[in-house]
């Protein structure tokens, strides 16, 4: 594609989708039934009532001091209201953010909130899955476009960034119903590669065009069925750093089995998009194509094939994020460091994503074997990726399974951060410059 | 009421970058939480791309952008260029949180396909978000997707929350009114 074409598409989007005779996207349905319509079209301006709001703690000070400042005294549904701390979950530990948690706990009780989650619970992303409040069908406002990874379960994620603050004072928000895109995966991952690596290879190839701006991003194709929960969260959690909008999955077996089990009895619907729905875009990818990847500073889509940023030396190694941070992660990353020692010179964090990875975790005997190895095991949360902990200095190295790579994310301007997949987060970490998991994987190497 | 903002163009490229840009992440990490401080937001805008921009840019102006501008912001992207004096941003190309961060703290912005190549850095052009009417210094004018009058609405009130501020003391008045006997 052009680098032009992309770009434009978003502008023609509107006018394209009436050509395919009402057929609907997952996206368009989900928000039609949300704003009380049989039908919307990418481009139309809609206002709807969502089925929960995900607000984390951060923002939590400048957001009570507007409901002061437009004298909200009570919010009509508190039930919808899901309130995580997650960004700051070490704020008793050395920050200002304390006071934050003591005030978002008040508020929580003062409004009947029940859906309060304090420190530890882990990220939005995973307590909304977690604790059955994304389910088929569901429409979530939430703060932040990695939230889309809810999308692994047919929920749809509309970030609003602080406007979430809006849905709460009046359970309903304005959107522009987005264009959609559709992404057919075929194969299957081979021998040491994960999920990371195909969202990887994806940002790379789709970001410059524009092609995937503003969409929501459908996926469907045999290679899906292949993926566990947690790798089709991983690509999703990261779909934003190509400019779109949010993601989703129609729902198989295996997501509607995890959804029974949390669901409480609360309701739900698989939405399948329509023979002839409109897409703006129509992309393929063979799994069994994909290979270990590393994002170079300090672009989000300048991912690279391993062996290109093989032998650069790293000070710091981190395992989390909502991109990176569930069970599958941390079995990936104790299969590489069983038995092995991280080097020297490096630090190696691991943060488990929620509360529930850490004690599967530890039931499994991850942490034990993470712990063994050398690293430090971090209460769940966002943690090292945005530089709250594991701060850098000047001209360090950090390879990380986290979501930002930018100049001065995690600290200095001057450091550097690479982004990758569990694998070769770990196999690097053992080794002290990164490299190539699979020879590791395979004992070809201690 | 007049919904055309006319102003001096800011000129950036393709790919301008938000948090690491527009704004200095490692700066305002610290603040997240706080009160916007908008003077140092102000001291920061554009001046990594621009380092003249903070000391020169007038009330009114317009910031013109390529494709995918100001990918990857926190709200304090858009808080730096409002404070700043931008009325209106008109962009090739842009992700849709962008959009609604900048509009949910007064600012708008523009989606304009060919806007970078018509107009010229230091040109005055004249844009308007209820109608997409952008008209360049030739007289010429490219069509964008007009805002909705809810965006209308949230824009002129100087963002969402002011706008709420309004329309719940109205609701307030109108039960007092008729509460009163």
């Amino acid at each position: 594609m052009h680098a032009d074409q992309g770009h434009r598409a978003a502008a023609r989007a509107a006018s394209m989708s009436l050509a395919h005779g009402g057929a609907q996207t997952i996206a368009q349905k989900i928000i039609a039934a949300h704003c009380g319509r049989d039908a919307v079209e990418a481009g139309d301006y809609v206002t709807v009532s969502p089925d929960y709001v995900a607000c984390q703690e951060l923002f939590w000070p400048g957001h009570k001091r507007n409901l002061e400042r437009i004298g909200v005294d009570r919010i009509p549904r508190p039930d919808k209201a899901v309130m995580v701390i997650d960004h700051s979950t070490a704020a008793a530990m050395g920050s200002h953010h304390h006071e934050t948690h003591r005030t978002l706990r008040d508020w929580c009780d003062r409004q009947g909130i029940e859906n309060f989650f304090g420190p530890g619970n882990g990220l939005r992303h995973l307590v909304l899955t977690e604790r059955g409040f994304a389910r088929p069908g569901t429409l979530i406002f939430s703060d932040e476009g990695n939230i889309a990874s809810i999308g692994a379960l047919g929920a749809l994620n509309l970030p609003i960034s602080t406007e979430v603050i809006v849905a709460i004072i009046q359970d309903e928000n304005w959107i522009a119903v987005p264009p959609s895109a559709r992404l057919t995966l075929t194969g299957r991952l081979g021998f040491g590669v994960t999920a990371r690596d195909v969202i990887q290879t994806i940002l790379r190839d789709c970001t410059a065009d524009g092609r995937l701006l503003q969409c929501c991003v459908e996926f469907d194709g045999p290679g899906l069925a292949t993926l566990s929960l947690d790798d089709r969260q991983a690509i999703l959690a990261s779909l934003f750093h190509a400019g779109a909008y949010t993601g989703i999955m129609e729902p198989d077996a295996l997501a509607l089995e995890y959804v029974r089990a949390r669901d409480g009895g609360r309701p739900w619907q698989v939405v399948r998009a329509d023979p002839g729905a409109p897409y703006m875009t129509r992309l393929t990818y063979d799994l069994a194509a994909i290979q270990p990847m590393v994002t170079l500073p300090p672009d989000a889509h300048g991912a690279v094939p391993v062996a290109q940023a093989a032998g650069q030396r790293i000070d710091q190694a981190t395992i989390g994020s909502c991109a990176n941070g569930r069970l599958d992660d941390l079995r990936e990353a104790a299969r590489l460091l069983r038995g092995r020692q991280v080097a020297p010179h490096v630090t190696l964090y691991v943060t488990p994503g929620s509360r529930g990875v850490y004690v599967e975790a530890a039931r499994e005997g991850l942490l034990a074997v993470l712990a063994e190895a050398g690293a430090t095991i971090l209460a769940p949360g966002c943690t090292t990726c945005w530089g709250y902990q594991g701060v850098l200095n000047e001209n360090e190295v950090l390879i990380s399974t986290q979501q930002f790579n930018y100049q001065g994310r995690n600290g200095a301007r001057s450091s550097r951060v690479f982004l990758a997949g569990p694998a070769v987060v770990a196999a690097s970490a053992v080794a002290g410059r990164i490299v190539d998991p699979r020879p590791m994987l395979a004992g070809e190497v201690a | 009421m007049t919904t055309a903002c006319r102003g001096r163009v800011w000129k950036f490229g393709d790919d301008v970058h938000g948090d690491d840009g527009i704004i200095e992440f490692a700066i305002i990490r610290d603040s997240f939480g706080k009160e916007f401080d908008e003077a140092a937001l102000r001291a920061m805008c554009f001046r990594r791309l621009r380092p003249e921009f903070p000391d020169q840019v007038r009330q009114g102006d317009i910031v013109v952008g390529g494709r995918n501008f100001a990918h990857h912001n926190h709200v304090e992207v858009s808080v730096a260029m409002r404070a700043s004096g931008i009325a209106v941003v008109v962009v090739e190309s842009c992700d849709a949180g962008f959009l609604r961060r900048a509009l949910n703290h007064g600012l708008p912005v523009m989606t304009c396909p060919g806007i970078h190549v018509a107009v010229a850095d230091g040109e005055v052009l004249q844009a308007d978000p209820a109608t997409g009417t952008v008209t360049l210094p030739d007289g010429r004018r490219l069509q964008s997707r007009p805002f909705s009058a809810r965006m209308v609405q949230i824009w002129q009130a100087g963002g969402s929350i002011p706008l709420l501020e309004r329309e719940f003391a109205a609701r307030r008045a109108a039960t007092r009114e008729e509460d009163t006997p």
